[in-house]
């Protein structure tokens, strides 16, 4: 493919999303690998002996693909937000909006950088996962459908990339955005069905979990890397799906009609 | 991009926050090729004019053009060709000085131009400093940095929004330089600046505005010449000067008489209507007046409307 002028500033903006966490990679990379890394110690490896699922599957194999989803969804949602408002923040954001970048530009570059660090994170708490699984099982975990992993992991990346960027543009402060990551995104997570399976749960709380949109991602994933979960595949994959078309509406909107002044 | 028409055609502009009306019904059009100056009091809506311009904020009415075209209608071309140096500094707290210049090459289609940013950097004396951070400049370096990268595209249109706003008298000096030589290459430049000195030693045009209303444009030199008077004073042997009778006499100090007349008025009338004697007057003192001296002028008329 050749790169043509008209794409330069998609281009631009996409290589300095990437730039950006990595320059700052402690904080975006290497502290969550460390983080799913804990979680699959101390939930897949030390509890989960414990733990016995229907079918003979192991608490740690039902837990790596919802981490990974985990790390895929926080991290993308970080991404682009946390680049909107610095750049809000430092005056960066009044350069987007003087020179020929499109919306829709904007909205793809920065989507794509946070599914970026997304799918980085994911990969390496896979990874982490795939060594206790080895350790445990002495044998890895092989995804049963490996392209529907990675539809799954970019829809959710991308989709949460987007809300980020809905946020971001909203938000007044930095208080903003840390609030919805943890009194909306964590909780919507963790109910979703990381840790534990609708089976268990009482009706009326599988009734609730179901209403939750986080569910259709995460079991979405763990179809793929299992072939089995909570809901069916159809219905994961057109939630996931639609709730991507939703995303990128809003953040469209947002993008078009947002105050690029700063603070 | 019609290089024929003006560089910047600003239209009935109106800019309201809430009830309060910033820009109250602006149009002045530029010449391509010429340094206009929209001079005005803090608050006169100078920045909010600007920030219309480059589609920062919406116009309420009205619309600005750039070579012809509406950058809020062909955002992707006009501004291809505009140059946006803002008030505020910028802080990139993540990039370097090089990659910021680097980052905003791709942002305006333009790559492979390493010769051109470091021709910036050490124009701009921001050679040594490429490596560093924004916040490990200096405030003037700051301000050099959104100079170069307003400039890492050659645009056609410059912006400058109050550029030489607390930096030190040397740097203003270069930087009012530089842009006299991207001028010489061509470039039209509209600044905004409270320096009013340098705006009448730069500008071919100037506008003044007050409270968001425009109150007068013209070519500098006209505006000094049509709103100034010149100041003479006639010095003279002895006590010579307490004769003097005129009406364009001011005051007398010792041996000096000064007259205001107006700037048509010649030394010879003036020196004639004085009927003094020719071999008693010793020396003659002209000051002309200044772009400061209009500029008073026009902002108390406007005061008085
Ligand atoms: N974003 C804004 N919201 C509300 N009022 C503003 C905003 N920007 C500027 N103003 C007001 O509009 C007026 C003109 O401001 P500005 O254009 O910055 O003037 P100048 O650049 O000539 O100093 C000022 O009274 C200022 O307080
Ligand atoms: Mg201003």
């Amino acid at each position: 493919m050749t790169i043509t002028p008209s794409m330069r500033p998609f281009l631009t903006l996409y290589y300095r999303e990437i730039r950006r966490f990595l320059k700052v990679i402690v904080q975006t990379i290497l502290a969550p690998i460390v983080s799913s890394g804990l979680y699959l110690l101390i939930f897949g490896v030390s509890l989960g002996e414990r733990i016995n699922l229907e079918g003979g599957l192991s608490y740690l194999a039902f837990l790596i693909p919802g981490l990974v989803m985990m790390s895929v969804l926080n991290n993308s949602y970080q991404n682009s937000s946390s680049s909107i408002v610095s750049g809000k923040f430092g005056g960066d954001l009044e350069d987007w909006k003087v020179v020929p970048l499109s919306p829709t530009a904007i909205l793809w570059a920065l989507s794509l950088g946070g599914l970026t660090r997304g799918l980085i994170v994911g990969l390496m708490t896979f990874s982490v996962g795939q060594v206790f699984f080895y350790v445990m099982n002495q044998q890895f975990l092989i995804p049963e459908h490996l392209g529907l992993l990675f539809l799954f992991l970019m829809v959710g990346g991308l989709s949460f990339s987007m809300f980020g960027i809905s946020i971001a543009f909203w938000a007044k402060t930095f208080d903003h955005i840390s609030g919805v990551g943890s009194f909306v995104i964590l909780p919507l997570i963790y109910l979703g069905g990381v840790f534990f399976s609708l089976d268990g749960l009482h009706p009326y709380w599988q009734l609730v979990s179901k209403a939750n949109p986080l569910l259709y991602f995460i079991n979405g994933v763990r179809y793929s890397m299992l072939g089995e979960s909570d809901v069916s595949l159809a219905v994961a994959l057109s939630v996931s799906c639609a709730s991507l078309v939703l995303f990128y509406g809003i953040a469209l909107v947002v993008i078009k009609r947002g105050q690029y002044v700063r603070w | 991009m019609d290089v024929k028409k003006s560089p910047l055609k600003i239209s009935n502009l109106v800019k309201r926050y809430g009830s309060y009306t910033a820009v109250d019904n602006v149009s002045f059009e530029m010449k391509p090729g010429e340094i206009f100056g929209l001079l005005g009091p803090n608050g006169a809506g100078k920045t909010s004019i600007i920030s219309c311009i480059v589609t920062l904020q919406k116009p309420d009415e009205g619309e600005c053009t750039i070579f012809g075209q509406n950058p809020m209608d062909h955002p992707l071309d006009a501004k291809m060709h505009l140059g946006y140096v803002p008030q505020e500094i910028i802080n990139h707290g993540y990039f370097t000085v090089e990659e910021i210049l680097v980052f905003h090459s791709g942002f305006l289609k333009t790559w492979n131009n390493k010769e051109k940013i470091h021709y910036l950097l050490n124009r701009l004396g921001l050679w040594e400093h490429r490596n560093k951070k924004v916040k490990a400049l200096s405030g003037g370096m700051k301000r050099r940095l959104l100079i170069a990268k307003a400039l890492v595209h050659d645009p056609k249109l410059l912006l400058l929004d109050e550029p030489t706003a607390g930096v030190d008298i040397e740097l203003r000096n270069s930087l009012w330089e530089f842009v006299m030589e991207l001028k010489a290459e061509g470039m039209s430049v509209l600044l905004t600046t409270h320096y009013l000195e340098e705006a009448e030693q730069l500008c071919d045009r100037v506008g003044v505005i007050q409270q968001g209303k425009l109150r007068k444009v013209g070519p500098t030199k006209d505006l000094i010449e049509q709103l100034t008077q010149r100041q003479v004073s006639l010095i003279f042997r002895g006590d010579c000067a307490n004769g003097i009778k005129s009406k364009y006499l001011v005051d007398v100090e010792d041996d000096t008489a000064r007259f205001l007349i107006p700037q048509d008025l010649g030394i010879g009338e003036l020196i004639t209507e004085v009927d003094c004697e020719i071999k008693n007057l010793l020396d003659i003192r002209i000051s002309e007046g200044s772009l400061e001296d209009a500029f008073v002028r026009i902002l108390g008329e406007g005061r008085d409307q």
